[in-house]
């Protein structure tokens, strides 16, 4: 009887249990103080270390308390989806551009034009690139870092080079620069360390180092101004995806198989290529220094064909819809984004000032991409059905680049593929 | 003495029907589970496949719209392909590797190295896909010298191996076996042990050799183990993933997207989840047919031992 009683009981505390790992978990307040969720990817290493006890001094001037989540990466977009659906999503939460589409359409996130006054406007400097699909939705937090075109000095000079301007320099430079340098009849020093398996990275990642910054240049786009098609099949995309694939000759052998990141780190870093596309970090400057000390590196912002473009990201805060005190989070926004925090943030962790008060901190050397050179580059347009498009794109400049396609093909089959998709997306508006 | 009889019969009827009371009893948290987790979201897979959903916003329904777009959809039948293909390289291979392993690993299974043997096949099963994909994809790509020279003395590049549509999903397939031909393999030792030394020693009187005495003998007796191979190798490369996620990411150009994983694009990258779960239906389909399959085999089987 003992025994069956205890049983009936471990069967009713697990459907128990059951019933309350169902039930929802959010709590609303904590000891009269309001709770605000703030979700956040990996800024760093240690970003709950290093960014996360920042905040303590807005908790206590605010009397509230700050639930900040550090969400990795890998299931970032995944755990933000199911987590809105759930009702479960954070109050404040850190978006790229790709993903906002989705969350403007579906009412998620907040326009937050009504937010701001004029001296936000002049104190933070990226305002303008949160704005997109007709509203201001995100608020500039981790930008002013554009993938810049490294080289190798020493290879430029034992050539007979000077850094390239122009798509033709480029191309002539990396042509010289391919060779076997001690003399064993293998190629091993390359004209541009490029490697297309997205590796760790998303398959965007391909897009951000290599495509966008020659569509740009040559004059195209993804979408058309009405973002009611796409246009990166037009003449000048072709001919940036075609001059794309004329480089390959002077990439690594493995450059289909060879992850875009290590392509850059060993390739490059290693002294095996004149060139190499990457993000101005100053943790690249700093990692070269540790690992390959005696590389001589600098870099173009942009080479120009038709005009000067590269991608810079403009990942934002946004403020979402479920957000109940919106004053309080968007006063939460602005204190994540100011100059009291990032200064402090960004003393060990170089990142671009997001205000005009910040002093930069970073790499003398790559001041200039946010100066004289920050009209060079810019986001991306953030239109309808993003993140599909740009998938489905990837995947067929990855057919070109392996030769399985040629670019006008490719491009034209995945025009048809984004258009259809947008007409698709606009019937259902209408 | 009758009365007697007859209380004594409603007393073991009350203690019946208690037990088989206790015994639902005992059975309702795991039925709840499987209604809740498996029972409701099927359903659910279901009825979404018929609407226009992106997750965050509530269903529309349009019909069979998502399963007519499937008809036309170009990356809906690579990833179909390519799924297909998977299977195919897989399940045969994976089915002789780990038989003979399991024959071998077997005859020496008294001897110190066969015992290592044991231990050593299953610990590729113990680590978890992401682990063997991110260390695949190291050696494949790290431009080791030893694993450069081993691939080399067959003709391979090892450090294209993943650059390439078609080589990729083979890898991939390769891979998805040096990590599951351990727990097949111990299915098979399980199986062998349990054949009686009986069979053997009668066909070594009829004069059968080793040759014969494997495919008289031993290959009949594995039948139901190779059947419970064969279909558990095929479900599990129908949903293959998680190697695929972590050694290419789909790639080249989608030359490794299976429909597991054009699922979870459609799901959580692009925001079409109706779309997804009609594709995740169809596969469900799929692996219905093969369970289906099997256990009809399997009846069949039985009924002839």
């Amino acid at each position: 009887m003992k025994r069956k009683s205890i049983s009936v009981i471990l069967c009713v505390a697990m459907v128990a249990g059951l019933a309350a790992g169902c039930g929802s978990s959010k709590d609303e307040k904590k000891d009269g103080k309001e709770i605000l969720s703030v979700w956040i990817p990996p800024l760093d290493d240690e970003t709950e270390k290093n960014y996360v006890p920042l905040l303590d001094k807005f908790e206590k001037e605010n009397n509230c308390e700050l639930d900040v989540q550090i969400i990795p990466w890998d299931t970032y977009e995944e755990k933000y989806m199911t987590a809105i659906n759930a009702g479960e999503g954070p109050d404040v939460g850190y978006m790229y551009v790709e993903m906002f589409p989705t969350y403007i359409d579906s009412g998620a996130v907040v326009d937050m034009e009504e937010y701001l006054t004029e001296e936000d406007y002049e104190e933070y400097l990226y305002l303008d690139r949160g704005k997109m699909m007709g509203g201001t939705y995100g608020f500039p937090f981790n930008t002013g870092n554009p993938f810049i075109m490294y080289y190798n000095e020493d290879i430029l000079e034992s050539i007979g080079e000077t850094a390239p301007e122009t798509w033709e320099d480029f191309e002539r430079i990396c042509k010289k620069a391919t060779k076997d340098t001690d003399g064993d009849g293998k190629i091993d020093q390359y004209g541009y360390a490029a490697g297309f398996n997205n590796g760790d990275m998303s398959p965007l990642y391909l897009l951000n180092s290599y495509y966008y910054s020659l569509l740009w240049q040559n004059g195209s786009d993804i979408y058309n101004d009405d973002l009611k098609s796409v246009r990166f099949n037009d003449e000048a995309g072709v001919e940036a995806v075609e001059y794309l694939k004329s480089l390959t000759p002077y990439m690594p052998e493995d450059y289909m198989s060879l992850a875009a990141t290590d392509a850059f780190s060993n390739v490059f870093g290693g002294g095996h290529a004149a060139f190499a596309c990457a993000r101005a970090m100053q943790a690249q400057s700093e990692s070269f220094q540790e690992t390959y000390p005696d590389l001589h590196w600098n870099y173009v912002t942009s080479l120009k064909n038709e005009q000067y473009g590269t991608f810079g990201a403009a990942d934002c805060l946004t403020l979402m819809s479920a957000c109940e005190n919106k004053e309080l989070g968007m006063k939460l926004i602005k204190y994540m984004t100011g100059t009291e925090v990032m200064s402090e943030y960004h003393k060990e962790h170089h990142g671009a000032p997001m205000t005009k008060d910040e002093e930069y901190q970073g790499d003398e050397k790559l001041e200039r991409t946010l100066t004289e050179d920050r009209d060079k580059w810019r986001p991306l347009q953030a239109g309808p059905c993003g993140s599909d498009i740009l998938l489905n794109l990837v995947s067929q400049i990855q057919a070109v680049m392996s030769g399985d396609a040629s670019a006008q093909e490719a491009l034209d089959e995945a025009a048809e593929y984004s258009n259809d998709l947008l007409d698709e997306y606009w019937a259902d508006k209408e | 003495m009758q009365a007697s009889f007859l209380r004594i019969e409603v007393l073991m009827n009350k203690k019946k029907r208690n037990c088989q009371l206790s015994a639902y009893g005992y059975i309702t948290p795991i039925l709840l589970i499987m209604i809740v987790f498996l029972g409701v979201s099927v359903l659910m897979s279901v009825v979404l496949s018929f609407t226009k959903y992106n997750i965050l916003t509530p269903p529309q329904f349009n019909e069979l719209d998502n399963y007519t777009r499937m008809l036309t959809d170009k990356k809906f039948v690579k990833a179909l392909m390519n799924t297909l293909k998977v299977m195919v390289y897989i399940v045969p291979l994976q089915t002789v590797i780990s038989l003979l392993v399991s024959v071998v690993i077997a005859s020496k299974r008294n001897t110190w190295l066969g015992k290592l043997a044991n231990i050593v096949i299953f610990i590729p099963v113990l680590s978890s896909n992401a682990v063997v994909g991110t260390v695949w994809k190291a050696i494949l790509n790290g431009h080791i010298e030893v694993v450069e020279k081993f691939f080399a003395f067959f003709g391979i590049n090892c450090s294209m191996l993943l650059g390439d549509a078609d080589s990729a999903l083979l890898t991939v397939a390769m891979v998805s076996i040096w990590k599951n031909v351990g727990y097949y393999a111990v299915l098979y030792i399980s199986a062998l042990i349990n054949i009686s030394d009986h069979y053997y020693e009668a066909a070594k009187v009829d004069g059968a050799g080793r040759i014969s005495r494997f495919f008289y003998v031993t290959l009949p007796m594995l039948k139901p183990t190779t059947i419970l191979v064969v279909f558990l190798g095929v479900t599990t490369s129908l949903q293959c993933f998680d190697i695929i996620y972590n050694l290419t990411g789909g790639g080249p150009a989608m030359g490794t997207t299976t429909l597991v994983f054009y699922v979870y694009d459609l799901c959580f990258k692009s925001g079409r989840a109706g779309y997804a779960m009609a594709v995740s239906n169809m596969l469900f389909l799929l692996i219905l047919i093969t369970v289906v399959a099997q256990r009809k085999m399997m009846r069949k089987d039985a009924s002839e031992i």
